[in-house]
């Protein structure tokens, strides 16, 4: 397994108002794959995925990457580490206001050895024409092409995708799936995607399934459908 | 129901705590300051004005060459005025510092006694406070053989000008004392006939008053030898404190409310950028039915809550620690009568509503626009005034290059608030340092260009047997009111080193000084006249004389004695560099010395020099001030992208060079563009109040002040850099999860 989790256990609060978000996730996704975390609101699903992403820690358990702790980092090496490995995909976009379309996938580029032609990107992310305006003169799907511009023009080996459909109506939803899904095509990236819509499951390699904080199922798919004949 | 927004104004205060505790500590201590410094200017002022009554200061005097005659006195009392005797004795001490004695005043002049008694006895006497303070002297020690018995404040010396002409005061060698009569005749020094008058009509106006003293002028000079005679408005020793508390309170306010204004609009721009990241609740409220005008009224509430908290304990503050530090200051250069401190209403209105009123106003001006937006840019979170939104293109240079540019086209508000604040930082800095290399170098310049180091003024042509004497002639005109030295100087003088001194009697050389203050070229033409005759003289502006110490003309002295119709053997001066001991101290009128060529640096220094250090302080404070609480609100203001920043991988340098340097580069340019306009800004004011005074000091920036200034301001933006570091360090990854709809 490329991404190995063990006994992932994380809470939230204290004393009476502690409550236990995951409790002993253990599971494990090929290189290459998607993989759909569904689940309902507060399951755990977006905690699990920040983990993953080195933003939040856990209380105990391990994620190994590729055979690297993340456990054990530093922040600093938990900063290499995203820089390395990650790139994310939020439901609210997050891109830096006061940049240009062009300017928020450089800043994802400038952290890469080796980035990927900028103008690849926004050419295949349908940006060429929108490359000088700033987010505020974006639509939503837009926006979320350009976070996705950002987040894969490093080439990372993970790309973390939360609820990154969410904001979107359903014709631009899929459309962003789809490009998701070229993007795992044609650069070999491991996809892990939140959502909380079940048809999505059905574009994925792994569905894991999460409810109070435990995997509920752990399968393989199949069955497995292109972004573009999903159906809602 | 009380709108239950206001709850959340403590809670606001809270959360941004260390900008509300900055601008409050930098709002009371300005209003502090300004407010006991209004409040000491009023109560002094009061007192010097009620001075005239109280003490019955003279409507002016005259000094006569012998006593005045009884049917002189008779005519100028039928002129309308009251004659009384204010004769006085000098004594030089052995420092050569100047004790001017008088006998005790009981009718005019009166003195105030501040400390002590008035001398009782025969070897006593009480002496002008501040120059006892200055030459560290107290009640029991002795001043010119006497017992000091009182420091007091002579009221016709509120200023210790030692001659009405002198450019400045000289409390530190000049001094002002009263003895008993008895002692006073006991006193072995040339006794000075001096005369007071007082106006009969106390209603006379300005004008009038000075057509008085012309008449009495008149009158004497027809019956009498005047060495001097000098209406009350035209004696510096009485005029000057007034004039300068007076402009000192101008100054005063400018400068609060300048600052105020910097301050409203760091208000402005910071609850702007709170508005910013709360514009989805904005909108939600006004979508839920609240007024523009409540959500106006609810961001302005803390500015102007912090402001008005801050002007009333800068006024206790004011009336209470600061009205006394700023007293000080008065009573460090001036010989002041005892104030009582005197409500001030004008002070209260300065430092309490005013400022209130400016921030209130520079906040509303600036919330009124954005507030203007319709509900959705609210909701939408794009709260841009002008819809067709304009981005410039930035093709060259790396990806953290033009970040950091687009980080200063999204702050350029915040980052012309803080040029703005910066000029008007650099102006106090560059004040507050240049002061002291400026007097520095003028008292450099006239000790290099000076004659020699003794000038003797003569009454009447006294011959010595000293070989180093150089005899001169020295009349005094005027140009446009101020006074003119006039030399004639012996064209191989050993002294008086010009390259060229014209023959012509119509070719002058003029300082320096003289040139600069008027704007007066070689080639010129000027017309000086006498002072108290109708006599013009107009001669062609030669050249340049290398001479500081004053605004003087130079001429050939053969020149000299035919354009004043003198005898060509006539002279009433002599260059020295040594004593000349031979002459008779009846035949001297003046001896100047160095100390009396740079008495005005001298005692510049002493009155202001502390406010030098305090300027600088001062200015370093409010620069620090903005450049903090600016680069504050942008960090704040961009928490989210700096988080995402972190999220991708960005190190906490890295978003400190995209962040914190598009500051700093804001903050290098401002400072490099705003010390040449400051030192531009700084000229003119001094030039302006040098235009004001009489004499001229040379603007000068000393070399190692450019340096200064970008040292101590890059200083002051490094502490600031540490700290919004260290915030930057602190935002949290999880700051960009948070759902901002």
């Amino acid at each position: 397994m490329y991404l190995e989790i063990r006994d992932l256990h994380k809470s939230f609060g204290s004393g009476d108002s502690r409550c236990e978000v995951l409790r002993g996730i253990s599971c494990g996704i090929e290189k290459g794959h998607i993989c759909v975390l569904l689940g309902p609101s507060g399951s755990g699903k977006s905690t699990l995925l920040n983990i993953i992403g080195g933003i939040e820690t856990a209380d105990s358990g391990s994620i190994g990457i590729g055979g690297q702790k993340i456990a054990a980092m530093s922040q600093r090496e938990l900063s290499l580490y995203r820089r390395k490995h990650l790139g994310y995909v939020f439901q609210s976009y997050n891109l830096i206001p006061n940049l240009t379309v062009k300017e928020n996938i450089e800043v994802g580029a400038y952290l890469a050895d080796k980035p990927l032609p900028t103008e690849d990107i926004l050419k295949t992310l349908g940006l060429w024409e929108h490359r000088d305006k700033v987010p505020s003169q974006l639509s939503g799907g837009q926006q979320q092409r350009t976070a996705i511009g950002r987040a894969i023009i490093k080439n990372p080996d993970i790309l973390l995708c939360d609820e990154p459909t969410g904001a979107l109506d359903y014709k631009t939803s899929k459309e962003i799936l789809d490009l998701i899904e070229r993007v795992n095509k044609k650069y070999g990236n491991t996809v892990i995607l939140v959502t909380h819509n079940d048809a999505i499951k059905r574009m994925a390699d792994r569905v894991i399934r999460l409810r109070d904080g435990a995997i509920r199922s752990d399968e393989e798919n199949t069955e497995k459908l292109g972004a573009m004949q999903l159906d809602w | 129901m009380k709108n239950p927004l206001s709850r959340r104004l403590l809670r606001e205060l809270r959360q941004d705590i260390g900008k509300y505790i900055a601008l409050f500590l930098f709002l009371t201590l300005t209003t502090g300051f300004i407010s006991g410094f209004l409040v000491a200017d009023g109560s002094m002022v009061r007192a010097y004005d009620e001075s005239f009554e109280k003490y019955n200061i003279e409507s002016g005097h005259f000094i006569l060459e012998d006593k005045l005659p009884d049917e002189t006195r008779a005519k100028l009392e039928a002129a309308g005025v009251s004659v009384h005797e204010l004769f006085y004795k000098e004594a030089t001490l052995d420092n050569e510092n100047t004790v001017r004695i008088f006998k005790n005043r009981s009718e005019v002049n009166r003195a105030d006694v501040l400390d002590g008694c008035l001398p009782e006895s025969e070897g006593e006497i009480a002496a002008d406070r501040l120059y006892l303070e200055n030459n560290g002297l107290t009640i029991g020690d002795e001043l010119a053989g006497l017992k000091i018995t009182g420091a007091v404040a002579l009221s016709d010396y509120s200023a210790l000008f030692k001659n009405n002409t002198d450019m400045m005061l000289d409390a530190n060698k000049f001094c002002v004392a009263v003895v008993t009569p008895e002692t006073f005749d006991e006193i072995d020094e040339n006794i000075h006939l001096c005369y007071a008058w007082l106006n009969n009509d106390k209603t006379l106006s300005d004008e009038q008053c000075r057509d008085k003293s012309d008449e009495l002028g008149e009158i004497l000079a027809a019956d009498c030898g005047i060495s001097d005679i000098v209406e009350r408005s035209e004696n510096q020793a009485i005029s000057f404190t007034g004039e300068d508390m007076g402009s000192d309170k101008a100054m005063m306010t400018t400068l609060l409310y300048v600052v105020i204004v910097i301050l409203g609009f760091v208000f402005a721009i910071t609850t702007r950028s709170t508005i910013e990241q709360e514009s989805g609740t904005v909108g939600t409220l006004l979508a839920s039915g609240y007024t523009r005008g409540e959500l106006i009224r609810h961001y302005m509430a803390m500015p102007v809550i912090v402001t008005l908290i801050a002007a009333v304990i800068g006024n206790v503050l004011g009336y209470t620690v600061f009205k006394d530090v700023c007293a000080g200051m008065y009573y460090h250069s001036y010989s002041l009568p005892t104030y009582v401190t005197v409500w001030n209403a004008e002070a209260f209105v300065k430092t309490t509503l005013v400022p209130c009123v400016l921030i209130a106003l520079t906040v509303y001006l600036v919330l009124w626009r954005v507030m203007r937006l319709p509900v959705q840019s609210f909701l939408r979170h794009d709260l841009r005034v002008r819809k067709k939104q304009f981005v410039p293109r930035l093709k060259a240079g790396s990806i953290t290059e033009r970040f950091r540019k687009r980080v200063i086209l999204q702050n350029r508000s915040a980052y012309i608030t803080l040029f703005i604040g910066i000029l008007f930082a650099n102006i106090l800095l560059l004040f507050g340092l240049i002061m002291p290399p400026v007097l520095d170098n003028f008292k450099t310049e006239v000790l290099e260009t000076k004659f020699a180091d003794y000038q003797y003024i003569l009454k009447t042509p006294t011959l010595t047997e000293n070989e180093s004497a150089e005899p001169f002639c020295l009349a005094s005109l005027e140009y446009d009111d101020e006074e003119i030295s006039v030399y004639g100087i012996k064209a191989d003088s050993k002294y008086a080193d010009f390259s060229y001194l014209p023959a012509h009697r119509d070719n002058i050389l003029v300082s320096e000084g003289f040139l600069e203050k008027y704007g007066l070229s070689a080639g010129d033409k000027i017309t000086l006249h006498e002072k108290y005759g109708e006599r013009e003289y107009t001669f062609n502006v030669f050249g340049t004389a290398d001479y500081a110490a004053g605004l003087a003309v130079f001429m050939d002295k053969a020149s000299f004695n035919e354009n004043f119709d003198l005898d060509m053997r006539f002279f009433n001066g002599y260059f020295s560099n040594e004593r000349l001991t031979d002459l008779d101290p009846e035949a001297v009128s003046t001896v100047i010395t160095e100390h009396d060529l740079t008495v005005i640096a001298d005692q510049l220094n002493d009155s202001m020099g502390f406010m030098f250090p305090l300027m600088c302080g001062f200015s370093l404070a409010l620069y620090m001030l903005l450049v903090y609480l600016l680069s504050k609100m942008i960090i704040e203001k961009n928490a989210q992208s700096i988080s995402m920043l972190k999220i991708l991988g960005y190190t906490p340098r890295e978003i400190s060079s995209l962040y914190n340097s598009a500051t700093a580069i804001a903050v290098g340019v401002s400072l490099i563009v705003t010390i040449p306009i400051s030192a531009l800004i700084m000229k003119w004011l001094f030039y302006y109040y040098m235009h004001e005074m009489s004499g001229w000091v040379s603007f000068y920036i000393a070399p190692w002040i450019w340096p200064a200034m970008l040292g101590l301001g890059a200083a002051a933006y490094f502490i600031v850099h540490l700290i919004q570091t260290k915030r930057l360090g602190k935002i949290p990854l999880a700051q960009a999860l948070k759902n901002m709809e």
